[in-house]
């Protein structure tokens, strides 16, 4: 019995012990961890072939290429990106991310991506104007853009009496979950960006439409840990080198991103 | 008789294939293409779940057995620190608790997190987790063992350790097998939640799959792969269990 528990003592000792070991080497190869979330198509996605690609993730492609680096593509929890880019994790978030009203918190690149945050509703509903939102159920991606321009500090008088107007705000884990919803019935709108928005109502013309009218605009870049200027200046010089070569141009069209894009023009 | 089960399996699956065709309007060549497609990148993700299930099983069993032994133990302040240990995992999510497990090494000690870690901080929060309760459960099997079973024990002549090998442990076993199977029902639907971590399971690849294709008919082929694996996962612990019974 005393045999027994020794190894069973030893067996948990080790597997304590191992991730610790783990956790201390590697590195050895310049590596850029970027952290995305792989559901939010045409920036971050799984391809058919099970492939992670999407447009960040390709430019971020080119830039490792021409810095030599390996590039880590790790999909991540959209609510713990906070803890894992300060616990080093991830190197970096580069996934449509939205510089506005996140300026303290993190180390932007320069934008290079104009985004605005637009309104999906189902295709032939009465929703034709943002005025028409009045009494109506709204969706949002939780800690998204779009919930910052309704609700955050700087949202403006405009839309803090829109989304007062809502009967109610529901925050959402994902995009899809979002559509889910307004394919349910259950929700009235989806608001969300425009890239994402396109992406979904390119594959669902007969099911989605959007409004006219845009609730924000705001600007992506690639955000750092808070304070990480030196990884922040090699990774937006290796940036600029893309951009001069045409690639950058070359993959935001191959992604139709070609008038929201607001580097090489 | 014997080949019945295995039978159900097939049977279940060939009703439920066609059943999920029927409901993306009408069969056809590109429908059986898309559903291998996805089967063939979910069973990938399957992996995953796999590997986190059979670890968390491999080493939660066991100690499950240590803590529910320190429970039951004699000393005053190993019982209440297992008692405690036992309050905090049953009583916070499991969710939080990956999250602290991988996260803590950074906050906590200040070294710096591999990407590597993320598997080993799955398992090691899942092991640390069902162990509370397969301690709990194997506490209610050691101690439904009647009292004079010790005793008769006790007469014969046995230690207290051939006791525990010899007639509690089995006794234990059988009694604790019905809610057993229960916990590892739930830790296969379970593993989906070691994506708080960026674990990448199953159903995380299924969302993918739905938010790339804006269609959600993965999720339920997602679905459909848990129904089969907890299929199998019933099948195994109702035979053990017959097997158990043997000795009744």
């Amino acid at each position: 019995m005393k045999k027994a528990l020794a190894i069973i003592l030893a067996v948990v000792m080790i597997i304590t012990a191992v991730p610790m070991l783990l956790a201390g080497c590697g590195s050895e190869s310049k590596k850029l961890v970027v952290g995305f979330d792989s559901e939010f198509p045409p920036y971050g996605y799984k391809d058919d072939n099970g492939e992670y690609t999407g447009f960040d993730l390709e430019v971020a492609e080119a830039v490792c290429k021409e810095l030599g680096w390996e590039l880590v593509k790790q999909p991540i929890d959209w609510n713990s990106k906070d803890m894992e880019l300060n616990s080093g994790t991830i190197d970096c978030i580069w996934n449509g991310f939205t510089i506005q009203g996140r300026e303290d918190d993190y180390t932007f690149s320069k934008p290079y991506v104009d985004n605005s945050q637009v309104v999906v509703v189902k295709k032939g509903s009465d929703i034709k104007s943002l005025g028409d939102l009045k009494g109506k159920v709204v969706a949002v991606q939780d800690d998204s853009s779009a919930l910052e321009a309704l609700t955050g500090e700087d949202a403006t008088d405009a839309n803090k009496k829109l989304c007062a107007s809502f009967k109610e705000l529901q925050k959402l884990a994902d995009y899809n979950n979002a559509l889910m919803n307004l394919d349910a019935g259950s929700v009235d709108a989806v608001c969300m960006d425009i890239g994402v928005a396109s992406y979904n109502i390119k594959n669902n013309a007969d099911k989605y439409t959007q409004l006219s009218d845009i609730i924000s605009t705001e600007q992506y870049g690639i955000g750092f840990k808070k304070g990480n200027t030196e990884l922040k200046d090699t990774v937006e010089g290796a940036l600029d080198k893309v951009v001069e070569s045409g690639k950058f141009t070359e993959l935001a069209e191959k992604y139709e991103l070609q008038d929201a894009v607001c580097l090489g023009k | 008789m014997k080949k019945r089960p295995v039978i159900a399996v097939f049977v279940f699956a060939a009703l439920l294939v066609p059943a999920l065709f029927a409901s993306c309007s009408g069969i056809s060549g590109s429908d059986v293409n898309w559903f291998m497609g996805v089967v063939y990148q979910l069973s990938n993700g399957m992996w995953a779940s796999l590997l986190l299930f059979g670890c968390t099983i491999l080493f939660s069993m066991p100690l499950g057995l240590l803590v529910c032994f320190a429970r039951r133990s004699r000393f005053k302040v190993i019982e209440l620190i297992t008692k405690f240990y036992i309050s905090i995992m049953r009583g916070t999510p499991l969710m939080l608790q990956l999250l602290v497990v991988y996260f803590a090494p950074y906050y906590i000690f200040k070294i710096s997190l591999s990407s590597e870690y993320r598997t080993y901080a799955a398992i090691i929060g899942f092991a640390l987790n069902y162990a509370a309760y397969f301690a709990e459960i194997y506490r209610s099997g050691i101690e439904a063992v009647p009292k004079g079973h010790h005793e008769a024990a006790k007469v014969l002549g046995y230690s207290k350790s051939q006791t525990f090998i010899k007639i509690v442990f089995p006794q234990m076993v059988r009694h604790t097998l019905p809610p057993v199977t229960n916990e590892i029902i739930t830790l296969v639907k379970d593993t989906s939640l070691a994506f708080a971590i960026a674990y990448i399971d199953m159903f995380k690849i299924a969302k993918e799959l739905s938010a790339q294709q804006s269609n959600i008919m993965p999720l339920f082929v997602a679905g459909l792969f848990y129904y089969i694996f907890n299929f199998v996962v019933s099948f195994v612990m109702g035979k053990i269990e017959k097997r158990a019974k043997r000795y009744e």
